[in-house]
């Protein structure tokens, strides 16, 4: 460390902003590799436990996917195509998040070591004005308790057994109604692999672990890394001139780089 | 001599690969016939609070991708890619993240049943059931005896193929839905007529710079997915200073072609004579003598026939010839035509004209897998139709089927259901209570694919010979019920299910002689050894080991063995040239204005509709969850004064069917689709619907099987209008049918996750 | 402030050839003076007549307020919030309509009770306190309107700041805490200025009732006897309540109204949101008064002495002018916002004006502006109850279709086409039709319990009016209060 340059920009209040503006984990979603597959959604379903809510609620704007894939159409047949390819819409973990001020009771702060926007679930009354002031409408409410309903379960010997439970992941809590929830990027992982590196004295390592939509993805279409780390795979890759973030004119500051069709 | 290896050891013969997994891949906890450490240092899946891995193969389809399982404390939580497995490089589709709905599915085959066909339900022990099995295989001639089996399970295949031949009964007859969609007799047919190898072409899509996609869904469920999605991906972006560049020709987008740079729909079954002209105008750009295999097509005429305009043939033909690598892919519903098979050919001379036989970004035969012979494909719709009219003769006396689901997978005008009618004894094995089970005369459940052993043979998607391994990551679904009277806990196994291949040992040791000598082995794990055994002194391979049990010991923890240099067979493509292919259009059968084009759900898979969170995937391209619809072109559909949501009958000159109605802005204005994967009428709670205005949370339904009642079905299942009408390589041509659309007056809101506002800008006045 | 002798009731009538039509001053409330034992009494009978009619409504209330209220609250509590209508992209629907709706309600109450003292108005006098009680009233409805909403709203009490083993203070970053402590002030001032007017006529009750009656009004009244130095106590606090009331009121709809203002969604954000409110909240809360004042007159004994043409004539006067402003804020957001050419916000302006809840914004139009504008520069239909009342209802719906557009209406439109879904309300009709239910019972249980009319008020406004002779004519005059 000792022959190493001071980064100016990275220290002080310029370094504030710097990290501010840029943040720390972050992802790049490339749109022209996106084939749609929905394997992201699935993997993401899975590995934070989320609930499936069934076809009315589905159709009626209750789904609780985490992650989703949005196509818009341009054109008319036969020229007609999908507008930009298929677009990943995930929670863009804002270094400006509009979410965060807006709620009564502090339940999604920002957290200032992993540079994320978080979701307490235990703090949550569910007002649901985050939801409302998400410019990407990327999270999602428990409007029941799905996972506990009866028409999951079998009745045996006069008790209910819920045998889909069984693939919860205890490093996620299973929401109740009334909180609201969003993609967390794998904060569970995150900090596993923090630990890990820790307990072994040393630093986590670019590509050490990944997100669940990232590590599914059978087109590498999501990366997922540090993006403070100059030499880390999504940092590079963010800089790529095909690189946009989405509504930056609201000034959120997403952490997600889309690469567009080029 | 046997090595002891220590858990220490493991660790570091495991493959790092693309360091997505922590990667302690121990044995299983059903581990059978390895060292164990004493008590004192605990088997790992005991540490609370620490997961441990197990590598196994997925079994949603036939690809063969390789898993690791994270499990806690006996619960598999989390399906991850396995890294080092040359098919899926770690990745997983949506079909193998959701697998582990169907290991912990409500609706699962809790023990042996008494099935009686739907009639008399009854749960048996597992002793009754293998007597039962023992009798079936003593009791019958052994051509009477017949075994029906899906695509997967390949050691399940290969121990029933070698009891089979023992015993003299008719070898197994190998099916599934997909390999229906995917046409593989039409490719290994036209792989064999022109390259001289039976057995399935592999596309080098990463390394080409032109990809022409005639039909072929590669992205989708067609072959393997994953692999292809990868090499996709290549092409797109992995060479810096070329983006890949790729056409589709389908008559419908699908999720495949809207990835596309050019989608040029056609009418369906044009396909061949579309790669024909394109041909014949890269040989005139290029100059020198036409080809035989392109020269009896007329470029004007085609474009005319099938639709694509002149201008876009020349175009294309233009973009092949300042290419390098461009490759030709057939695949989809072009080869589900009456002229499939010479569309195969006609597009396969396409790579031979622009000599990428055997070349980076061209075409290959793929590999074998270890310890193959041959290639042996699954049975065509044709050889299906075989076989169920030796069911109707009264010839089969005892069918066991296991691994498919023929009332469902099958289109309806073949008759299965009612073929079952003349077989005395069908005993099925599967997982699940589908409609093939729960018309059964007794349903013997197999493991989920996480709690089983066996080994994949990799067919086509990897340029390595690869043998992928499976091993039960769980030892069981348990559940916690309490003791009234001591107020303790104790863990009872919910679902009884035992592995097939172990049931049939089991039985054929107690039906002695003859039976007893056709598997000499003391259980499924033995027999997996026995096919194991010759791997060992193969070279080149992933691993090695001096024994058996080493051997085996390696194989579950790393997933399987395969070669590390590609093995891919360079065709010779001198003849194919020469050879005239027969161009002409398709025949449809029935009468109808429309002509029908069902596709493989890309969620759903085959088999995913009882796995929730499938369901609730959206379709990529129509977004809808839960339910089935028939997309028809918005011209079209205003001409006929249908609109979103009306609920239509189609008829075809085989069935009807009815679905609601999906505006669909990207197909051919003659053309309607309708997705494959619902319609289930058993199967589960997620797979059927409860009632027509349903309350989906609200009810604790009662077990369809046990009842054998016939659930409502959620959706509808296209196969209901296709009729017995093949290809020239006895493939179905499920893309063939000519169908009627009417309106039923019904209405079923289709449940969407897209905006059909801010989509498709309805109710803002102005319609798009 | 001088006397003058042409104020409030058209007084330069009297001296107008007779082709005018003759205008008899005792036909205003002021000029019509009974003695007060029997203005007291006339009081007293309204409060405990009541007819087996009041029975029926009340009891179909009260079964509507224990099942649409109490039942399909707690079932809501219970089930989850999917029974209601809320989805994505509108996680707020009617229940917050509802709060705003309320809120707007309570507005009317202040205002004719402060600011109306305030500038001393006198045609105020008998019916501050049937405002007042909407006030109170309304403001419970909006309480149970935004608890509703809440996913855990058992867990309400974290957004109060107290001193709590979590070491956590609410965010005051956010417009929904700004609201609470502005409701809550709200809630508290008005209820105390409800409650000061009504310790003299509680007084008045007490010394008129038996039994149970008397005991309710015994402990109620505080001991009050009537003294000089009681009354000037209670004036100076009715004073300081009467000032310091109305900038609450202004600013709690304002605050209000900055839970959509200060959001990012296109329509919302827009900064003329707070008096907007403020003046469609007023706008509402007098025509809601005017309806209930219109009821009272047609249900409850003597009220037709203490309610005359000239309230409604001056209520009328007063919702006329308001629905200027109203109709000046109005199409001051939407052209402006149509001005600024933003992309999202002209897809929601062609969705609320073509898309499938057109038709509300076109009523809201026609109710809101249109007919006041219309029919209330008219002395006649001013002066006709029953008509001012009507429009005073067509004003409510108006209004709540107003809020209606701004919540689940324009959520609809946001900058992510995918997911723009129409919002259908489920239980909230239900609870909808609850609070309106509750609140009718607690007026209609008020109207039994405590005087409505503050006939202490109406008498010393009768005591400053007379007739005094000027020459051949009596001139209505007013004398100066202290």
């Amino acid at each position: 460390m000792s022959n190493q340059m001071v980064d100016l920009n990275r220290v002080g209040a310029k370094g504030a902003i710097a990290e501010a503006a840029e943040g720390k984990w972050g992802m790049v979603i490339d749109r022209d590799l996106c084939t749609g597959c929905q394997a992201c959604v699935a993997a993401c379903a899975m590995e934070n436990n989320l609930s499936f809510v069934g076809e009315e609620d589905a159709g009626y704007g209750r789904t609780q996917h985490w992650i989703r894939i949005e196509r818009l159409w341009e054109g008319e047949y036969p020229g007609v195509k999908v507008e930009g390819g298929f677009q990943p819409m995930l929670c863009q973990q804002c270094g400006s998040a509009p979410c965060e001020p807006v709620c009564p009771v502090f339940a999604t702060p920002h957290s200032e070591a992993e540079q994320l926007n978080l979701q307490v679930y235990n703090r949550c009354i569910g007002t649901r004005y985050c939801a409302n002031n998400c410019p990407y409408q990327v999270r999602s409410f428990n409007w029941r308790d799905y996972h506990i309903e009866p028409f999951h379960a079998n009745l045996v010997t006069g008790q209910l057994v819920f045998p889909l439970h069984n693939q919860f992941n205890p490093d996620v809590t299973v929401r109740r109604r009334g909180v609201m929830e969003k993609c967390t990027f794998c904060i569970q992982r995150i900090h596993s692999a923090q630990d890990k590196a820790k307990s072994e004295g040393r630093e986590v390592e670019d590509g050490e672990f990944t997100t669940a939509c990232a590590q599914a993805c059978p087109a590498s279409a999501i990366t997922f890394g540090r993006l403070d780390h100059e030499e880390s795979l999504v940092s590079q890759l963010g800089h790529v001139s095909r690189g946009v973030k989405h509504l930056e004119e609201l000034n959120t500051l997403p952490r997600v780089t889309y690469l567009e069709k080029g | 001599m046997s090595e002891k290896i220590s858990r220490r050891d493991f660790l570091k013969l495991a493959s790092a690969g693309a360091a997505t997994t922590a990667v302690l891949t121990g044995c299983g906890p059903a581990s059978r016939y390895v060292e164990r450490e004493p008590y004192t240092k605990m088997p790992e899946y005991t540490y609370n609070g620490l997961s441990t891995y197990y590598a196994t193969t997925c079994r949603e389809c036939a690809a063969g991708c390789g898993l690791i399982v994270r499990t806690m404390q006996g619960r598999a939580i989390k399906v991850e890619g396995n890294a080092s497995n040359p098919v899926n490089l770690g990745k997983t589709c949506a079909r193998g993240q959701a697998t582990l709905q169907g290991l912990y599915n409500p609706d699962r085959v809790g023990s042996p049943t008494k099935q009686g066909r739907g009639s008399s339900v009854s749960p048996m022990d597992w002793d009754s059931a293998i007597q039962i099995v023992a009798d079936a295989l003593k009791n019958n001639t052994p051509s009477e005896i017949a075994f029906l089996m899906g695509t997967g399970s390949d050691h399940l295949f290969d121990l029933v193929s070698d009891l089979a031949n023992a015993i003299g009964a008719p070898a197994p007859a190998r099916f599934g839905a997909l390999s229906m969609f995917e046409s593989r007799a039409t490719l290994s047919k036209a792989a064999e007529n022109l390259l001289g190898q039976s057995a399935m072409p592999f596309f080098d899509l990463a390394n080409a710079d032109i990809v022409l996609s005639f039909g072929a869904n590669f992205l989708e469920t067609w072959l393997s997915p994953v692999a292809y999605t990868r090499g996709f991906a290549k092409m797109r972006r992995g060479n810096p200073k070329q983006r890949g560049y790729f056409i589709h020709f389908e008559a419908r987008m699908s999720q495949t072609a809207s990835k596309a740079d050019e989608w040029i729909p056609l009418l369906p079954g044009t396909e061949g004579l579309v790669a024909l002209a394109i041909g014949r105008l890269v040989a005139e750009a290029k100059g020198g003598a036409t080809p035989e295999a392109f020269a009896s097509v007329d470029p004007l005429e085609v474009a005319s026939t099938s639709g694509v305009k002149l201008e876009t043939l020349e175009h294309i033909a233009q973009l092949i010839v300042e290419a390098q690598t461009p490759l030709a892919i057939p695949g989809g519903a072009a080869l589900g035509q009456s002229n499939g098979l010479s569309t195969a050919e006609a597009v396969l001379a396409l790579n031979a004209l622009t000599d990428n036989f055997g070349k980076p970004g061209g075409v290959f035969v793929s590999p074998l897998s270890p310890n193959e012979d041959a290639y042996h494909r699954p049975a065509s719709a044709l050889e299906i139709t075989e076989f169920i009219s030796k069911m109707k003769s009264g010839s089969i006396k005892a069918l066991f089927i296991h691994g498919v689901n023929p009332i469902f997978e099958l289109p309806k005008s073949f008759g299965f259901e009612e073929a079952l009618g003349s077989v005395p004894q069908v005993i099925s094995f599967a997982t699940f209570p589908d409609e093939t089970a729960i018309a059964s005369d007794y349903i013997f459940p197999d493991h989920h694919g996480l709690e089983s052993w066996g080994y994949q043979r990799v067919a086509t998607g990897s340029m390595q010979p690869v043998l992928s391994g499976l091993q039960p990551v769980v030892n069981g679904v348990y559940y916690t019920t309490t003791d009234p009277d001591t107020g303790a806990d104790t863990s009872e196994l919910l679902y009884n299910a035992r592995g097939t291949a172990d049931v049939l040992i089991a039985a054929t040791q107690l039906a002695g002689g003859k039976f007893a000598e056709a598997l000499p082995f003391k259980d499924e794990v033995e027999f997996i050894q026995s096919k194991l055994v010759n791997l060992i002194s193969e070279a080149d391979g992933s691993f090695s080991a001096p024994e058996i049990n080493t051997f085996t010991a390696y194989f579950q923890q790393h997933g399987g063995w395969w070669k590390k240099t590609a093995e891919l067979a360079t065709p010779s493509a001198s003849s194919v040239l020469s050879k005239s292919v027969n161009a002409e259009t398709a025949q449809f059968a029935g009468e109808g204005e429309f002509i029908f084009l069902p596709f493989v759900s890309p969620t759903l898979g085959e088999a995913g509709a009882n796995k929730p969170w499938l369901q609730e995937l959206p379709d990529p391209t129509t977004t809808v969850m839960w339910n089935t619809w028939v997309e028809i072109n918005p011209e079209t559909a205003h001409e006929l004064g249908i609109t979103n949501d009306d609920v239509v009958e189609i008829t075809s000159e085989a069935g009807v069917v009815k679905a609601a109605v999906y505006l669909y802005p990207a197909i051919h204005p003659g053309v309607i689709a309708m997705p494959f994967g619902q319609g289930h009428t058993a199967y589960g709670r997620y797979a059927t619907s409860v009632g027509v205005s349903e309350k989906f949370m609200d009810l604790v339904p009662t077990s369809q099987y046990v009842n054998g009642g016939k659930a409502f079905p959620r959706g509808a299942n296209p196969a209901d209008v296709l009729g017995a009408h093949f290809n020239e390589a006895g493939d179905l041509a499920f893309a063939g049918m000519k169908v009627e659309v009417k309106k039923t007056g019904e209405k079923q809101v289709l449940s969407r996750l897209e905006s059909r506002i801010g989509v498709y800008g309805e109710g803002m006045g102005e319609e798009h | 402030m001088a006397v003058t002798s042409d104020h409030l009731y058209g007084a330069k009538k009297a001296h107008e050839t007779h082709h005018e039509e003759e205008h008899d001053p005792r036909e205003s409330l002021m000029y019509d003076p009974k003695p007060r034992g029997e203005m007291n009494q006339m009081v007293m009978e309204s409060m405990t007549t009541t007819s087996w009619k009041f029975w029926v409504v009340f009891g179909i209330l009260s079964i509507l307020v224990a099942t649409c209220f109490f039942y399909g609250w707690g079932y809501m509590i219970s089930e989850g919030l999917y029974v209601a209508g809320v989805m994505r992209p509108s996680y707020w629907g009617v229940f917050l309509v509802n709060t705003v709706f309320w809120i707007g309600i309570s507005h009317a109450g202040t205002f004719i009770s402060a600011i109306l003292r305030v500038f001393k108005a006198e045609f105020r006098r008998p019916f501050t306190r049937a405002a007042e009680l909407m006030t109170t009233f309304g403001l419970i409805q909006a309480g149970a309107s935004i608890f509703m909403h809440m996913g855990r709203v058992w867990l309400f009490y974290w957004m109060i700041p107290i001193p709590n083993a979590r070491q956590l203070w609410p965010n005051f970053h956010s417009p929904l805490m700004w609201d609470l402590l502005a409701i809550t002030t709200y809630i508290l001032g008005s209820t105390m200025y409800l409650f000061l007017p009504l310790i003299p006529d509680l007084a008045m009750a007490r010394d008129r009732s038996t039994g149970w009656r008397k005991t309710f009004f015994k402990t109620l009244a505080l001991g009050f006897r009537g003294t000089e130095g009681e009354w000037r106590h209670l004036t100076i606090a009715m004073n300081i309540f009467a000032f310091a009331i109305i900038p609450v009121m202004f600013s709690v709809h304002t605050i209000v109204s900055w839970d959509f203002a200060m959001a990012m969604r296109p329509g919302w954000s827009s900064t003329v949101f707070g008096p907007y409110f403020v003046v469609g909240a007023l706008h509402s809360g007098m025509g809601a008064v005017a309806l209930v004042l219109f009821i009272m007159r047609a249900t409850m004994k003597h009220m037709d002495y203490f309610l005359r043409k000239e309230h409604f004539d001056g209520l009328g006067k007063l919702m006329m002018i308001v629905s200027f402003a109203y109709a000046y804020f109005f199409f001051n957001d939407y052209i402006v916002q149509w001005y600024g050419g933003d992309k999202w916000t002209d897809i929601l302006l062609h969705w609320l004006e073509e898309g499938p809840m057109a038709w509300m914004f076109y009523q809201l139009i026609l109710f809101n502006i249109a007919i006041p504008f219309l029919t209330l520069w008219n002395k006649k239909i001013r002066t006709t109850p029953w008509l001012l009342a009507l429009i005073g209802f067509l004003i409510n719906v108006g209004m709540y279709y107003e809020r209606y557009l701004i919540i689940p209406v324009m959520l609809t439109i946001n900058r992510m086409p995918f997911t723009w879904k129409l919002y259908f309300p489920r239980v909230e009709v239900f609870l909808t039709i609850g609070t309106f239910a509750l609140f009718l019972w607690f007026y209609m249980a008020a109207s039994r319990l405590i005087p409505l009319i503050p006939v202490w008020e109406v008498q010393e406004g009768q005591m400053v009016h007379s007739l005094r002779k000027v020459g051949k004519t009596h001139v209505p005059t007013v004398s100066e209060f202290e």
